[in-house]
């Protein structure tokens, strides 16, 4: 491993060491938090989380919990970098992103990843190996930046709902993206789960009622109509597209979080959620 | 909302067509998308034109070269309710209401037809005269309910009349071979030349494909008279058209699995294609390239090859006919210099057929006034049209659209509509018009 010999260090000098069988069950979910350039990651010893904002309105973060490495070991209490994460995701596809059939998959041609992190001013080190071929990537990590915290407190929800995700794929592609906003109404009467959108094409309404098969759950307490920059939510759509359910929740100042449930191709699950602040207040019509 | 002011002009259902159980809803309300799609080749602009004929879906470009209707009978809807005129409350006022829409409004919400196909199990348009809206509900599964309200705007729709069955050539082909006479057109093709003999049918690209290299592939393609569900050639002849209405109709008649039958006659009278079904109707009227000795080609020179159009009214040209010769089927050859490889073989003199056969239309509108001075004098063209319009001798022959409404607008300075010319197109100014049956001799 001539790429290896300038220096190796000791296994105990990485504060982060993961490996993971399959790339993609980490991929596929970082994936779904891309609509930015960069990320920041917090490693603590129940996993990863990734975190992702826009606009100081919007902020996505992906949950890898430790359970889905193979091996993972975190030093420190918690190690925090930022990353180039369109660079991370290339390097993490770099033996191809597309899904293996299974009869190939079965005979093991995962890409196997193993991930290191020596600290603050360190590269992270990726070693990718797939059917003997190995890569090894050294992206430069950056100063952590704080991030948002949206101080979304469970028990501030007013109103929740859990929908089977294929209900709100669609929506979410046929999105009128010349309406600036997506309003969301969520209420106990009629009509209970309501996505609008005011753009060029006029206004249109999409309605689920609280009965629905896809509704797994609909708590709701009071009306809220709240109004959310479509530009804001849009990305989040890459999560939905990836996810069996969704849960919708919103608390008394408006703020939305949107919790996606993901299976991975190992039928773990992972969480991805998406907060967004509330436009402006909408007037009473 | 207070229910005594809600003026529902026109309530229409699509549900399921009761002539054919079998056929799932969804499947209905995608045949109602297509259409829509087919007219939006046309158009940006839809006109929803509801009479007791049934509900009428209109299109027509601006530059009048293009029309599109679609006829959708009673039948074809689960219920089917219109009025042509609406009372206000108390007033005994009679609006007479018709629904411009823009087609960027309405055809993003028939875009995923396969969407609507899997998931709508009822659909219901109807349109709010108070709002102005149309308001367009579908009923899907998992009892989810998609409202569109889309805005129009009050105006005329325009109605052509052509009579397609004086045409001298009818065509009728199933859009299965159809689309493999077409397949080896590219996107980029504007135009396409049919040439017909009683022998065979010639598909090809347009002489006037614009020269540059990226779109430098000449493709023709023979279909046989075997080919075609119907076949009459009446007089041999070589139009030419727009490809992209053609597409339209052509996926629109795939939908339904309709042959299309194609009327015309000769260059620059226009054609139509046209789709009978039981349950609906629709026609496609396009202007053909008139031969005429000037450059342009494209459509949007279509208003100024008016004031192009040179006065002589003269004598219908025969070049028909020899337009097969010496073609090897389906060979294609780059095309650098194409004009060049017409001028001998074609007539100096070409003349348009000015004043026989182009249909006239009028608006009952202040549209009318978009009637262009049809002046010999050339002085007035746009710099942006073409500068040789002048006859040089020798001069290779090249064609221009007629704008088959205005067609007809004479070659003299007499005010258009003062010329004793067939009227082929009038708007329905009143509903008498569509009731006594100007829409039938369409």
């Amino acid at each position: 491993m001539p790429l290896l010999t300038q220096r190796i260090p000791d296994e105990n000098d990485y504060c982060l060491v993961a490996s993971l069988d399959n790339v993609r069950n980490l991929s596929t979910i970082l994936k779904a938090i891309h609509f930015r350039e960069h990320a920041t990651c917090f490693a603590t010893k129940n996993g990863i989380k990734v975190t992702v904002e826009n606009a100081k309105c919007v902020q996505a973060n992906a949950f890898i919990q430790a359970g889905i490495f193979q091996e993972f070991r975190v030093q420190e209490e918690s190690v925090t970098f930022r990353i180039n994460l369109t660079v991370l995701l290339d390097c993490l596809s770099i033996f191809g992103s597309s899904p293996v059939p299974v009869f190939v998959s079965i005979a093991g041609t995962f890409t196997a990843l193993r991930m290191c992190y020596q600290g603050y001013g360190y590269p992270l080190m990726l070693f990718l190996e797939e059917g003997g071929v190995v890569t090894v990537c050294k992206i430069n990590t950056q100063e952590p930046e704080e991030t948002l915290d949206f101080d979304f407190c469970s028990t501030n929800v007013i109103n929740k709902i859990i929908l089977q995700s294929e209900g709100l794929r669609e929506a979410f592609s046929e999105l009128d993206m010349t309406s600036e906003v997506l309003q969301i109404t969520m209420s106990p009467d009629k009509p209970y789960f309501r996505l609008s959108t005011f753009g060029n094409a006029g206004s249109s309404h999409l309605d689920y009622p609280k009965d629905s098969d896809l509704m797994e759950l609909f708590h709701c307490n009071e009306t809220q109509v709240n109004r959310y920059k479509i530009s804001l939510l849009k990305p989040s759509t890459k999560a939905l597209v990836l996810s069996c359910k969704v849960s919708i929740r919103t608390d008394n100042r408006g703020f939305l979080s949107l919790q996606y449930m993901i299976r991975n191709e190992d039928g773990q699950i992972c969480f991805v959620e998406y907060y967004c602040c509330p436009d402006e207040e909408v007037p009473d019509s | 909302m207070k229910a005594h002011l809600l003026l529902f002009m026109r309530i229409i259902y699509i549900h399921r067509c009761p002539l054919n159980e079998v056929a799932p809803p969804g499947q209905v309300v995608e045949v109602f998308g297509k259409a829509i799609q087919a007219l939006s080749r046309v158009s940006d602009e839809l006109w929803l034109d509801p009479s007791e004929k049934g509900l009428a879906l209109r299109s027509v470009n601006s530059c009048r070269s293009a029309y599109g209707c679609v006829l959708f009978s009673p039948v074809f809807f689960q219920h089917y309710q219109w009025s042509a005129s609406v009372k206000m409350n108390d007033t005994d006022i009679i609006l007479n209401l018709n629904c411009r829409l823009g087609m960027k409004s309405i055809l993003p919400i028939f875009r995923c037809l396969n969407s609507l196909e899997k998931n709508v199990e009822k659909c219901k348009i109807f349109t709010r005269s108070d709002k102005c809206k149309v308001v367009i509900q579908f009923f899907c599964r998992h009892g989810i309910k998609k409202i569109h309200n889309v805005c129009f705007q009050g105006s005329r729709p325009l109605q052509v009349i052509f009579q397609k069955n004086m045409c001298a050539n009818t065509l009728v082909i199933q859009p299965r071979v159809l689309a493999e006479a077409i397949v080896l057109f590219t996107s980029s093709q504007e135009e396409v030349t049919l040439a017909v003999t009683p022998l065979k049918v010639c598909i090809k690209s347009s002489n006037e494909e614009s020269m540059d290299l990226t779109d430098s592939v000449y493709s023709e393609m023979f279909v046989g008279p075997d080919e075609f569900d119907f076949f009459q050639i009446g007089i041999d002849t070589e139009i030419t058209f727009c490809f992209k209405e053609l597409k339209g109709v052509l996926t629109f008649s795939e939908a339904i699995h309709a042959p299309i039958a194609i009327h015309f006659d000769f260059p620059g009278k226009p054609m139509a294609l046209s789709i009978d079904d039981m349950l609906l109707e629709a026609n496609f009227i396009l202007a053909t390239l008139a031969d005429e000795p000037s450059r342009a080609s494209s459509l949007q020179t279509l208003y100024l090859s008016q004031k192009q159009r040179r006065s002589e009214p003269i004598h219908s040209n025969s070049k028909a006919g020899k337009n097969i010769t010496s073609k090897v089927p389906e060979y294609i050859s780059r095309k650098v210099e194409p004009k060049r490889l017409y001028s001998n073989e074609t007539p100096t003199n070409i003349s348009t057929l000015e004043n026989c056969g182009s249909p006239l239309m009028k608006r009952a509108n202040k549209d009318i006034t978009e009637v262009p001075e049809s002046d010999g004098n050339l002085s007035e063209v746009p710099e942006s049209s073409v500068s040789d319009t002048e006859d040089v001798p020798g001069s290779p022959c090249l064609k221009k659209f007629s704008c088959m409404f205005f067609g007809a607008a004479s070659s003299d300075q007499q005010e258009p509509f003062s010329l004793p010319f067939q009227s082929l197109a009038t708007a329905s100014g009143s509903e008498e018009d569509m009731n006594n049956g100007s829409f039938s001799t369409f």
